[in-house]
């Protein structure tokens, strides 16, 4: 393997600055105070870490439900591509699974070091999990996708299924180490609670299943799944990106357009259920304390879901706009058409939505016996009416549509960071309060989806009818499948701040205060700025992992072959 | 061009009619402003279907162009989150400081800090003893001992009490401290019609059953308030994060409100 070694600079230089930052744990006595992690402060210190580990555990969890439908697909289609992309993608993640262990590693003397009391505090209270569980699932899981990638040329044609039954069982693993490790995570937020008794009454009262199965746990699991799925997906784009713009020929070129296609279909399915699992998250914690819901909405992190609807929406439209420069190349396009019926009711959605979940709100199951109906009557009674509109028609109103219903979802009740400071030049008109609701909120998020999936049937429609020029993408598509990785990762990290800042100033919420300076919730700007930070650190790994897993095969095949000579003759 | 010249005229349009027409309706300018946001990247939007096709470039200018779109889309990121209002956290940290003050460590029952620092300051009593020993002769030591010991004995004691205070004063801290103002309106301050409106709670209800509903939510249920109290959407954590003495303040603060003017729902014994 051909590995240039300014390549692993920065990666290497990072590592070495954490290192040295948590070296001086091994010093300390037993009981002595805290480290003061330099120049960052030991909170920073430790959200840089975690994201880190988080952010590459999130692509190694998600990438194997990726690869093995890919190698699924390819051996049902009989179609080498997606066995080549399964093939390569896995090759990143072998690299990636190091990482994320060595970022695991680290996190934990980072934590040791920082807040040594807590640590050793939660250890013992998941002992079993730290201990034994899940690094034993980790091994296993290593081990697996060791033997998952080493066996991908040997268990071919008829020794396929065996392979892909392997690639399930990873998948199994992945998913199962994820789901222990998300009971401490989820614990966090919502430690045991029990009626009429106090939380640490209720702490020792409860088994380490207890603690696991928490109320935030299982909606975690499943937020994390489809939001793994996700960005897998969206980072096989950018993989995709990378080699399309470094191919040196029209296979090369036809393949790696071929694999961004696919790469960003499947994120964007699994992106569409985000929302909703993710409220499923917030409606659980809240429903476990009521005050974590003004403290997310109205209060210190209000604005950190302003700026999550603007990403979200952001993100639409670049998926949106992805198809629209997808569509350019498919010859055929002028034969599809879609009811009218469609584009009336993507106007109608915000509207209808807000109106309905303003009535019925979820889970009220009237809100479905009326949303369904709307939304199926394109598909249902448009094949009735003869008026029909093209597909440039549906994807400029599919825009319209996203923009209308991201701007409802990002006006504010009112204009300021907590509803405490709330004076009437920053607040909603009386007349327009409902604009700052929740119900609208829904709403706009259930059109942005629906919009979105009208203009994926559509396009799955051209793709079925029409022929696609592979390789002849639009080159800003590449900057695209980039952003739309970027974005992702950046909205994980903004979430994931969210979700993390909930337990307000308590480490674990409210057994275990946090009586350090630093347990204030941080401005906007400032967890903004570091999570920019940490995505761009996450890129520059992910892209070394990406050049040495794939420009080492570009490299290899170019290599002239050599004439065999015969030993006599030299 | 033309196509450019007559998306960027519809944009202008739509920006000027959301600013008269939110004018129109009262929304303040900062919402204004929002509205022309959205028409510009309405426009924006709109103008990139028509981008003709490019190339990608690549080899050297692609790395950079790449590493260049990476530092373009973080900056962009940063900034955005910055135009939102921030939120001021000196606040926050003299609330915590305030709410954690006196608590105990639940990690640190013995307290290692404090006992570190005792150490050391008996560890220098003991010098000085020493020393005054040396100079005074054996007799005096007894009696210098226990004068040293009675002197860091009223250090160590207590202290959380602060001294008493007004009560008053301590219940509205209180108030303020564990954010009952998100969800209770009073003085026709806070609130969103989460929970009910307490102006009037001291004719309803004595100091002592409110301090009741304060450590158990589900002792009491405001009429009209019945879907709430189902869900317990009053935390029941007040027990834990509270002292005693602090929840005595709240509830003699609150069972001060009797303003009759204000419709403060009937409480109905649940418990």
């Amino acid at each position: 393997m051909n590995i240039p070694p300014r390549n692993l600079i920065g990666v290497m230089a990072f590592l070495a600055l954490c290192v040295a930052g948590v070296s001086s744990v091994y010093a300390q006595a037993p009981g002595s105070p805290a480290v003061q992690f330099p120049y960052t402060g030991n909170r920073t210190a430790v959200w840089i870490v975690a994201q880190l580990h988080t952010l590459l555990g999130a692509f190694i969890l998600g990438a194997p439900i990726f690869v093995v439908m890919a190698e699924w697909l390819g051996f049902r289609k009989q179609d080498p591509r997606y066995d080549r992309m399964a093939k390569e993608v896995t090759k990143i993640t072998v690299i990636l699974f190091s990482m994320t262990a060595l970022t695991g590693g680290l996190f934990i003397f980072v934590l040791l070091a920082t807040y040594p009391q807590f640590t050793t505090w939660f250890v013992n209270q998941f002992y079993m999990v730290f201990a034994v569980i899940y690094p034993l699932l980790f091994i296993v899981g290593t081990i697996v996708l060791y033997a998952y990638f080493y066996t991908w040329d040997a268990w071919k044609g008829e020794k396929k299924g065996r392979h892909i039954a392997l690639g399930v069982l990873l998948n199994f693993l992945c998913m199962a180490t994820m789901f222990v490790v998300n009971g401490p995570t989820s614990f966090m937020n919502t430690p045991v609670q029990v009626e009429g008794i106090s939380a640490a009454e209720a702490l020792a009262a409860a088994s380490l299943w207890d603690k696991i199965a928490n109320v935030s746990w299982m909606p975690l699991n499943l937020h994390r799944i489809d939001g793994n799925v996700a960005f897998g997906g969206f980072v096989v784009g950018l993989i995709a990106a990378y080699m399309y713009m470094g191919a040196k020929n029209s296979e090369e070129r036809a393949y790696y357009d071929w694999m961004g296609f696919v790469g960003n279909l499947i994120a964007v399915g699994a992106m569409l259920l985000q929302p909703f699992t993710g409220l499923l998250l917030a409606y659980e914690m809240c429903d476990y304390d009521f005050s974590f819901c003004p403290y997310m909405m109205a209060d210190q992190l209000s604005m950190f879901f302003e700026m999550q609807g603007a990403v979200i929406g952001v993100m639409f439209l670049g998926c949106n706009y992805y198809v629209w420069l997808n569509l350019r190349r498919i010859e055929g396009i002028e034969n599809v058409r879609m009811t009218i019926l469609a584009p009336i009711v993507m106007v109608l959605s915000p509207v209808v939505m807000v109106a309905v979940f303003t009535e019925y709100w979820i889970p009220e199951p009237m809100s479905l016996a009326f949303l369904v109906p709307f939304v199926l009557s394109p598909f249902i009674f448009g094949r009735f009416i003869p008026l029909t509109v093209s597909v440039e028609t549906i994807m400029k109103v599919t825009f319209l549509m996203v923009v209308v219903s991201t701007a409802i979802w990002v006006i504010p009740n009112g204009f300021a960071a907590t509803e405490g400071r709330l004076t009437e030049e920053l607040q909603l008109p009386e007349a327009w309060e409902i604009l700052g609701k929740m119900p609208t909120k829904l709403g706009a998020i259930f059109s942005l989806v629906f919009v979105t999936v009208v203009n994926y049937v559509l396009y799955g429609r051209v793709i079925r009818q029409g022929t696609i020029v592979w390789g002849k993408i639009d080159g800003v598509s590449q900057f695209l499948l980039i952003f739309l990785a970027f974005t992702s990762i950046w909205a994980m990290g903004l979430m994931g701040a969210v979700r993390s800042l909930l337990r307000k100033f308590f480490h674990s919420y409210n057994l275990i205060p946090d009586f350090t300076a630093e347990s204030f919730t941080p401005t906007l700007s400032s967890s903004a700025w570091l999570i920019t930070g940490i995505a761009l650190v996450f890129f520059v790994i992910v892209s070394a992992a990406i050049f040495i897993a794939l420009r080492s095969v570009v490299l290899k095949e170019r290599e002239p072959e050599g004439v065999p000579v015969h030993a006599g003759n030299k | 061009m033309g196509k450019v010249i007559v998306k960027v005229l519809i944009g202008l349009v739509a920006a000027a009619g959301f600013w008269f027409t939110s004018m129109a309706m009262g929304f303040p300018p900062v919402f204004q402003t929002m509205f022309i946001v959205f028409a510009l990247t309405g426009t924006f939007v709109f103008l990139l279907l028509d981008v003709p096709h490019t190339t990608p470039p690549s080899g050297v200018v692609g790395l950079i162009s790449v590493i260049g779109f990476f530092c373009l889309v973080g900056l962009g990121y940063g900034a955005a989150a910055s135009l939102w209002p921030q939120f001021e956290t000196g606040d926050e940290q003299e609330k915590i400081a305030k709410v954690l003050n006196g608590k105990e460590n639940p990690l640190d029952p013995w307290n290692a800090e404090e006992i570190t620092n005792r150490i050391k300051e008996l560890d220098e009593k003991g010098k000085a003893l020493a020393e005054r020993m040396k100079n005074l002769g054996g007799d005096q030591s007894a009696v210098a001992a226990a004068a040293a010991v009675a002197s860091v004995a009223p250090a160590t004691g207590g202290g959380g009490e602060g001294g008493g205070g007004d009560i008053m004063k301590l219940g509205e801290e209180q108030w303020q401290l564990q954010e009952c103002y998100n969800c209770h309106k009073i003085r026709g301050e806070g609130g969103k019609k989460r929970g009910p409106e307490l102006d009037n709670i001291g004719s309803l209800l004595t100091m002592e059953e409110i301090k009741l509903k304060i450590l158990d939510p589900k002792s009491f249920m405001a009429e009209g308030f019945e879907k709430e109290w189902e869900k317990g959407r009053m935390p029941d954590k007040f027990k834990d994060v509270m002292s005693d003495s602090e929840v005595v303040a709240l509830a003699t603060w609150l069972s001060e409100f009797k303003n009759t003017s204000v419709a403060t729902p009937k409480p109905i014994k649940k418990k």
